[in-house]
């Protein structure tokens, strides 16, 4: 059986469905139900093909589960456990909770799939072309055009996913909404609880602690919100809540975060004044009202604390993903020394203190771009023939060869010439020659010749230029598939140079005779085709040659 | 003043004396030196009857030297102009601009042609010496222009009959990305054999390219095809740009090559590849294809 290949996530037993009971498996592609005392399943859905999962509400009787599928249809499962209502709600909630890893990643994969298809072909015109002559007109099959095609838009996307950082304002941003009758409802995506936990790992943590037992996951939220922990800027706190004591850890980090030295010693964070200078061009007064207001204060602390947070939470994410380099920031941080460090503690540290705030010194005063580069050691040339790197090849003389005699009667015959000149500039040239040469230069004369030739370009119609674009795209992603297979070394690509060898003649007889026909009614001079045509038999002689070795090689 | 732009025409002729006392010999080529010369300047005349402020400088490109005939230099302008201006004006009622540029060409191309026939003589001219002083002084006026705030577009034109030399190639193709660099175009009218170098020239600038083939009828050649500026030219019919040879000629056996082997330390072309570089005696070492793959697919075949 091949569905045993498969991995069983999860297995179980006594569910219902159109009131006959059975068996749901989950599996990592599919969901499937198999009735009681039978051996295939009647329903199986792919998790793709699942919109979304509803559960019964706790007051309804029965305990059930229902999967809306994309095109509309749904399926119910009632969840019959014998032994009673907490077991069949807990069947239930651990289908749901695979259900609601599961989706989401089919999800994704498909529609990123999908996506990246329709973004390439609506960017790439030429492309898009491609797509309809190959594709469309059923030459190749779209799974073919794409494992082409697909190589290179993967190898560009395949990189690691980077990892996204967490918004400062993601708790803002949730918009609560209300529902009408003085309460405040909140929506919660999964992005949102992963921004929470990874800003706040003891709410993560807590999570862990009360969420499957002691509460469910939207009270849990619900407390979340309500909590004083939330509410920070309310002063007074109450022992009972669940979030109480975060608030007094988030306390004593923001203390154990306070006491942290800076990491630039250049600035002094106690010298920075709480009011801008632009207010009054630097003539108003600048006495502070000292922001004296005890709650503006735990709020200002408040979100620096909510900063502090999301930065580590961004910190963490590189750490993981660099651990080699993680050990240098730490140690430098660590060998800050506070303030009221000891005495006897200077040990390496106190070496290490002047380095980095000589670092930071030069940092400040010097300019990387502006020092001087050292000159990179050279390898020098061994020419062996130094005339030839100079100049090149030189030929041979070719000129014609002069006697020292024809040079002196040559130059003779000059100097006498020059000695006798006399400017007469308006016999320069004769009227009957210019009309002779004017023919020359005129349109079809004798220089002109080869301005029709050139104008290949003006003498195909624009439209027959564009389909013959077409085509020849058309013919040379065929013809990069038919190569591509050689040299054939599986089953697969023998397989697929014999497709390839039908649809390259599927090409010739549907399209490339068609255009020609069409060509032979401007009568143009010139072959249009020919080089097609070439590109074509040089693929059918090494079809045929592979053939024949091919068939020698069995016999 | 604004919107026209002014002109910077520096024309290259070549007066390779061997090769113009040679032509004569032959009977088709009715071309002289002189009677090129006259054309030149008529076509000098008429670049700088196009707009008053147009700017032209002549440069001989000689068998030994190159050589300044139109401007002179300045302190031997300063000590003429006085006499020369007055006695220009009294032979004719010509353009006095005209009338200095004529008798300045031909009095350098005496001087140059009688009074320069000491040392050894080349069957081939220095072209690529002419065009570097070309750009130079494109160079200099431009930065002249500049500095009263007018722009400037240069171009030269070469009017050569004498062989190419091979020996300049590197220099001249120099010049050459030089002069594209600088935005001036070059143009070439060829009066004897096609030169390859002036083929890539004209080329790379953007310039015309023509041999003509009556060679008495050069100045019609030279106003058709070579006065319009090259700005204007797209809107002319003018002769087809030829196909231009870009083949290199490998180092080994100078032969033309399409696709060829070019060491990656000195960049010396060849038409066949060897493990060691003959120039430069780079050795190379080639990593053959992983040898594991093949094993492999034996291996599963089997
Ligand atoms: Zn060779
Ligand atoms: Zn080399």
């Amino acid at each position: 059986m091949s569905r045993s290949s498969e991995d069983v996530l999860l297995i179980v037993g006594a569910v219902r469905h159109k009131k006959v009971d059975g068996t749901l498996y989950m599996m990592r592609e599919r969901l499937a139900w198999m009735q009681s005392n039978k051996n295939n399943f009647s329903v199986s859905h792919r998790y793709c093909d699942i919109k979304c999962q509803k559960i019964s509400p706790d007051s309804k009787e029965k305990v059930q589960l229902q999967l809306v599928m994309h095109d509309g249809s749904a399926k119910t499962f009632q969840f019959n456990n014998t032994t009673g209502r907490p077991a069949q709600q807990h069947d239930r909630d651990s289908v749901k909770e695979v259900l609601q890893q599961l989706l989401p990643k089919s999800h994704q994969k498909i529609s990123g799939e999908l996506e990246e298809k329709n973004r390439l072909l609506k960017d790439d015109p030429e492309l898009f072309q491609l797509y309809k002559d190959l594709v469309v007109s059923q030459v190749i099959t779209a799974e073919e055009f794409w494992a082409s095609k697909g190589k290179k838009s993967t190898n560009c996307a395949k990189n690691d996913k980077q990892p996204i950082g967490v918004s400062a304002a993601f708790l803002a941003d949730i918009k609560p909404q209300t529902d009408g009758c003085n309460g405040i409802k909140y929506n919660l995506t999964a992005d949102i609880i992963e921004s929470i936990f990874r800003t706040y790992p003891i709410v993560k943590m807590k999570h862990a602690e009360h969420v499957p037992h002691e509460m469910s996951e939207s009270s849990f939220w619900t407390q979340f919100f309500q909590s004083h922990y939330f509410h920070r800027d309310r002063t007074n706190m109450s022992n009972k809540d669940v979030f109480s004591d975060c608030a007094k850890k988030d306390e004593e980090e923001m203390k154990v975060e306070r006491a942290k030295p800076m990491g630039d010693l250049s600035i002094d964070l106690v010298q920075i004044k709480d009011f801008s200078l632009g207010e009054g061009y630097g003539l108003v007064n600048e006495d502070q009202k000292g922001s004296s207001n005890h709650t503006h204060l735990t709020m200002i602390r408040r979100f620096n604390n909510h900063s502090t947070m999301v930065l580590k939470a961004c910190e963490a994410n590189k750490r993981a993903a660099t651990v080699t380099t993680d050990s240098v920031p730490t140690s430098n941080i660590s060998t800050h020394p506070g303030r009221n460090r000891v005495m006897n503690e200077m040990g390496q540290s106190s070496h290490l203190e002047p380095q980095t705030k000589k670092q930071k010194i030069q940092n400040k005063l010097g300019f990387e771009d502006l020092d001087n580069t050292e000159s990179q050691e050279s390898v020098n040339l061994k020419l062996s023939k130094l005339e030839r790197y100079l100049h090149g090849p030189t030929p041979l003389m070719a000129t014609r060869y002069n006697t020292s005699e024809d040079v002196l009667t040559a130059t003779q015959n000059v100097s006498s010439e020059v000695s006798e000149w006399n400017l007469d500039l308006s016999q320069v040239l004769g009227s009957s020659v210019a009309v002779g040469v004017l023919g020359e230069l005129s349109p079809g004369g004798s220089l002109m010749q080869g301005t029709s030739e050139q104008q290949l370009q003006q003498m195909v119609s624009q439209h027959l230029q564009e389909e013959m674009k077409q085509l020849y795209n058309a013919l040379l992603e065929l013809l990069r598939h038919f190569w591509n297979c050689f040299p054939t070394s599986s089953k697969f690509l023998e397989e697929k140079v014999m497709r390839m060898k039908s649809a390259l003649e599927r090409f010739q007889m549907v399209k490339l005779l068609a255009f020609k026909e069409r060509l032979q009614q401007y009568h143009y001079a010139i072959n249009l085709t020919g080089h097609m045509d070439e590109m074509l038999s040089a693929a059918y002689s090494k079809f045929d040659n592979w053939q024949i070795k091919k068939l020698s090689k069995k016999s | 003043m604004s919107g026209i732009e002014n002109s910077l025409l520096v024309v290259v002729v070549d007066t390779n004396p061997i090769w113009w006392g040679q032509s004569r010999d032959e009977e088709q080529i009715k071309l002289t030196l002189t009677r090129c010369l006259d054309s030149v300047m008529v076509f000098a005349n008429s670049h700088l009857m196009m707009n008053h402020s147009n700017k032209l400088a002549v440069i001989a490109s000689h068998t030994n030297k190159s050589y300044f005939l139109y401007p002179q230099k300045e302190h031997s302008k300063a000590v003429s102009t006085a006499e020369d201006d007055s006695q220009i004006r009294q032979v004719d009622g010509k353009y006095e601009l005209f009338a200095q540029v004529d008798e300045e060409i031909k009095s350098e191309v005496k001087n140059l042609i009688l009074g320069g026939l000491e040392g050894e003589l080349h069957a081939d001219s220095l072209l690529a010496g002419s065009l570097a002083m070309s750009l130079c002084y494109i160079h200099r006026i431009e930065k002249e222009h500049r500095s009263i705030g007018s722009s400037l577009s240069s171009r030269i034109m070469v009017i050569k009959g004498s062989e190419d030399n091979p020996a300049q190639y590197m220099n001249f193709m120099n010049t050459v990305f030089t002069a594209q660099k600088q935005n001036v175009v070059i143009d070439a009218c060829i009066l004897d054999n096609d030169s390859g170098l002036l083929q890539q020239a004209c080329d790379i600038t953007g310039g015309v390219y023509l041999k003509i083939p009556q060679l008495h009828a050069l100045l019609l050649y030279l106003i058709w095809v070579f006065l319009p500026e090259p700005s204007m030219r797209h809107k002319l019919t003018l002769p087809p740009k030829a196909q231009v040879d870009y083949r290199a000629a490998c180092f080994c056996h100078r032969n033309l090559i399409d696709i060829g082997y070019v060491c990656s330390v000195c960049l010396s072309i060849f038409c066949s590849f060897s493990p060691i570089c003959s120039t430069c005696q780079t050795t190379f070492r080639f990593l053959g294809p992983p040898k594991g793959s093949k094993k492999k697919s034996k291996k599963s075949s089997n």
